[in-house]
């Protein structure tokens, strides 16, 4: 299994650092970006218990970001409910649904492409059930207004109230995400992904295993959807239920390395200051451009770099390991 | 500790398995043999919990574990291995222990000291930190018997452990089993090699067709002519 | 909500001449999934190519909508085989969902490219045929979409027939039977999952060329009809062509009458409904399929 790939705490603990310092230095740009950055390592971090620990490969986890964005959204805007107290609401919603998208499928027995296709199917159908609740915006959506700095709203003035937001999230994340990987449930969930039958014959009870995933993955993710609707202030059910956010929300995973605790962070830290940068670059007339980057990546990493970043990096580093060994004259490993 | 009484399993129009009933007592080794196609496979399967049989009875230490999934029975203590094997290949093989050792040791700690022993105990420990996908293919035989011996089961099924083994390493299995059994470990073993249905089983059951054609020590068994006729006639097929 | 025998009747026509549609865009998908065991999650995408092509002859061309299909199905093909070669083939053994997810790439690469050149407008072909329609009583059947019934079903069975009786399309389907037994009587399978790449993104053209007079195109387009493939594959039996016809007059008269019954698109959450729960329930289809 892969482990954390900086075994080394001080270097951790630098970045964390530079982590939380940020914005003391930089200007309202590059806030926005690491809040990109952040917001797009934690959702990745999320989709990655179901996707990359427990192997189903949900390409309609926007369901339960559109879950949260919706329920603490609705509930600050037409009852005046706190975010902080919403996102929870939205996480128990999205919590219930990821029993019950899991149970449904996995019951049934539904794996890879086909469980793949029913998690898109189900976004979709959010998106046009969504439409047609005008009580939610229908198709216009719902607008988060602001009204000024308002911490226990989740409204900040300025970006770095945010920024601190989404980084706090981002490290109870993987946190979590690296403290469940060491323990029996990490390991069942590994060993279900890696195979499943042989799982079953060890006594884990897979079903049980991939729901608990399931559940938990869609919980972290509504998390994500409240601050997207915070941070944005702007949701409809294309950009929260959408194949959009479904994709990006595992991009990175996919691209800094699936099953792994830090894939998705590296993932999302070097892809997306590239796009961003780009687009802002590039300005209106290539919108579209730094998508058009994703899908580029996505693809050459699928051909030549399957296990993403942080695999090519073990991979390498296994081979400098034999390489150093062998000159000792023990054997490859 | 197992008795499986009038077993059958059907698919869509083919019968696998059918009027098929025996026991296997504590601390025994039991041998099932029988040609390709006889239903040992889906015997196992059965017992395992991975497929229902269409009826008949399996009581496992008294209970009847016809519908239980394999997971539950393996909690009973009854644990198979697959005749093609099958490790956790993005796991190192102290890893892949340790998911039969979670069984009975939830606590991580736990679990992987269980783990260790039992690699020492399929001397494996020095390939503790490899990768599944990285071991050659006796390793991985005793990583699977090392998994299963992880669950602690108090009744093992053995699938085609030797085939595909060299000499020396069938008799390392060999030895491992007898002393598995000593410590009180039944065994219901499924094998192809006569070598080592012969050394090892105390009794041996022969399955052809789906259904039970004799049952004996290794000697009776092996001058039934019923038995004689089922491996031969094929051949002459 | 006003049920008359006349809106249902149009529902009905609309469903069924749009159904054929569906079917022909099925096919493909069902060919390259059923022969291939991979899932082009850009299947819409190259519709969506398709579309744009055959747009552009119409409208700056000036050419006859059905005589692009002459350009849209020999470059659909050739782009499908380019694809194949350079991003397909050298993953054909990699796990079912590193091929998704390239495809997911593909099909964002596509569409994106496709919002860089032309923007996210909507554009629709005025043809000669666009307003042709003939009256069926109360009932309006639109020539276009009639003369692109009648072709996706003349594409469908050429397909067919090609499949059935020639003797590369008997080699398609032993290699999507059984590729190793395929291998042993000597038909190279490589080649072969090449040509039904091709073949599959070709018919795409053919759909596309039907579509142009009577369908928008947009950097989008893709993302429904993509989606509808795999309800009408899935459906209709993974490689089972009278089945993904079949399903696609079923899928276009869910998706017509039920417009026509429910409010907004709540006729799409039936559309994908059915889908879950066929999924779910009979994932080999309701007329039976290849098992993945």
């Amino acid at each position: 299994m892969k482990t954390p790939l900086k075994n080394s705490s001080t270097l951790l603990a630098l970045l964390l650092l530079m982590a939380f310092v940020l914005p003391l230095f930089a200007g309202e740009y590059l806030i926005h970006i690491g809040v990109l950055v952040l917001f797009y390592a934690y959702m990745a971090v999320a989709w990655n218990i179901l996707g990359g620990y427990a192997g189903q490969h949900s390409l309609g986890h926007a369901l339960f970001m559109g879950i949260g964005a919706y329920t603490s959204t609705y509930l600050f805007t037409r009852l005046g409910l706190t975010p902080w107290i919403g996102m929870w609401l939205g996480g128990a919603l999205a919590g219930l649904t990821g029993w019950f998208v899991g149970y449904l499928c996995f019951r049934y027995g539904l794996k890879g492409p086909y469980f793949a296709l029913v998690t898109i199917a189900m976004a979709e159908a959010a998106v046009y059930l969504v439409n047609n609740i005008t009580a939610v915006g229908g198709a216009q959506g719902l607008e988060v207004a602001w009204t000024g700095s308002a911490p226990l709203l989740m409204q900040f003035d300025g970006k770095s109230g945010y920024y601190y937001v989404i980084l706090v999230m981002s490290i109870l994340a993987v946190w979590l995400s690296s403290w469940l990987i060491k323990r029996r449930f990490g390991y069942q969930l590994v060993s279900v992904r890696e195979n499943e039958d042989a799982a079953e014959a060890l006594g884990v009870d897979t079903l049980r295993v991939k729901i608990q995933a399931s559940i938990i993955s869609a919980i972290m993710t509504a998390l994500g959807g409240t601050f997207f609707a915070q941070y944005f202030t702007y949701i409809n059910p294309r950009n929260v239920f959408g194949e959009g956010p479904s994709i990006q929300i595992l991009l990175f995973a996919i691209i800094g390395g699936l099953g792994t605790v830090w894939g998705p962070v590296v993932g999302a830290l070097v892809l997306v200051p590239v796009a961003e940068l780009s687009r802002g670059w590039l300005g209106g007339s290539f919108a579209g451009a730094h998508i058009l980057l994703y899908g580029t990546v996505l693809v050459l990493v699928m051909l030549f770099m399957p296990n993403g970043i942080v695999g090519l990096y073990e991979k390498l580093r296994g081979k400098m390991k034999s390489y150093r060994s062998s000159n000792q004259g023990s054997e490859a490993s | 500790m197992l008795v499986v009484s009038d077993l059958r399993r059907d698919f869509d129009g083919l019968t696998a398995v059918h009027d098929l009933s025996f026991t296997v007592e504590p601390g025994e080794i039991v041998g099932m043999i029988g040609p390709n196609g006889a239903g040992k496979t889906t015997t196992f399967a059965m017992l395992a919990g991975f497929l229902t049989p269409t009826s008949g009875e399996i009581l496992f230490q008294g209970k009847r574990i016809n519908n239980l999934k394999p997971h539950q029975v393996c909690k009973l203590g009854l644990t198979r291995t697959f005749q093609i094997v099958q490790p956790f290949p993005d796991m190192t093989a102290l890893e892949n222990i340790m998911v039969g050792a979670y069984v009975r040791y939830p606590n991580t700690t736990d679990a992987k000291h269980k783990a260790m022993e039992v690699l020492e105990r399929v001397n494996l420990l020095h390939k503790a930190d490899t990768l599944g996908k990285n071991l050659t293919l006796i390793e991985l035989k005793r990583l699977e018997i090392g998994k299963a011996l992880a669950t602690e089961p108090s009744l093992l099924l053995l699938d085609e452990v030797a085939s595909g083994l060299k000499d020396a390493e069938v008799d390392n299995i060999l030895v491992l089993v007898r002393q598995l059994n000593k410590e009180g470990i039944t065994f219901l073993i499924v094998e192809h090699l006569m070598k080592v249905i012969m050394n090892l089983s105390q009794r041996v059951i022969v399955l052809d067709f789906g259904q039970m054609i004799g049952q004996g020590t290794p000697q009776e068994v092996s001058r039934n002519p019923a038995v004689l006729a089922a491996y031969l006639g094929k051949e002459e097929e | 909500m006003v049920f008359s025998f006349e809106l249902f009747g149009q529902a009905l026509v609309t469903g069924i001449l749009i159904g054929g549609i569906f079917a022909l865009i099925s096919v493909g998908l069902s060919l390259i999934w059923g022969v291939m065991r991979i899932i082009n999650f850009a299947h819409g995408e190259f519709l969506m190519i398709a579309m744009y092509i055959a747009y552009f002859l119409v409208v700056k061309g000036g050419w006859d909508p059905y005589l692009t299909i002459f350009v849209t199905a020999p470059a659909l093909f050739l782009i499908g085989v380019l694809i194949f070669q350079s991003t397909i083939r050298p993953i054909l053994k990699d796990p079912s969902m590193n091929q998704i997810m390239l495809t997911v790439g593909l099909s964002l690469i596509l569409q994106n490219l496709a919002l860089v050149f032309f923007k996210a407008d909507v554009l629709t072909a005025n043809t000669a045929y666009t307003r042709l329609n003939f009256f069926l009583g109360p009932v309006v059947v639109r020539g276009s979409q009639l003369i692109a019934f009648v072709g996706s079903g003349l594409a469908a069975f050429l397909l067919y027939w090609f499949l059935q009786k020639t003797e590369t399309g008997r080699a398609i389907r032993a290699a999507s039977i059984n590729r190793d037994a395929a291998t042993l009587v000597g038909i190279n399978v490589r080649n072969t999952y090449l040509l039904a790449f091709g073949i599959g993104s070709a018919s795409l053209g053919v759909a596309a060329s039907l579509m142009i007079p009577f369908y928008y195109t947009s950097p989008t387009v893709g993302l429904f009809f993509g989606l509808i493939a795999y309800v009408v594959v899935v459906l209709g039996g993974l490689g089972n062509f009278p089945g993904a016809l079949v399903a696609g007059l079923i899928i276009g008269l869910t998706e017509s009458i039920g417009a026509s019954l429910l409010p907004g698109s709540l006729a799409r959450v039936l559309t994908f409904g059915i889908f879950i729960i066929v999924l779910l329930l009979r994932p080999q289809g309701i007329f039976g399929g290849k098992q993945k």
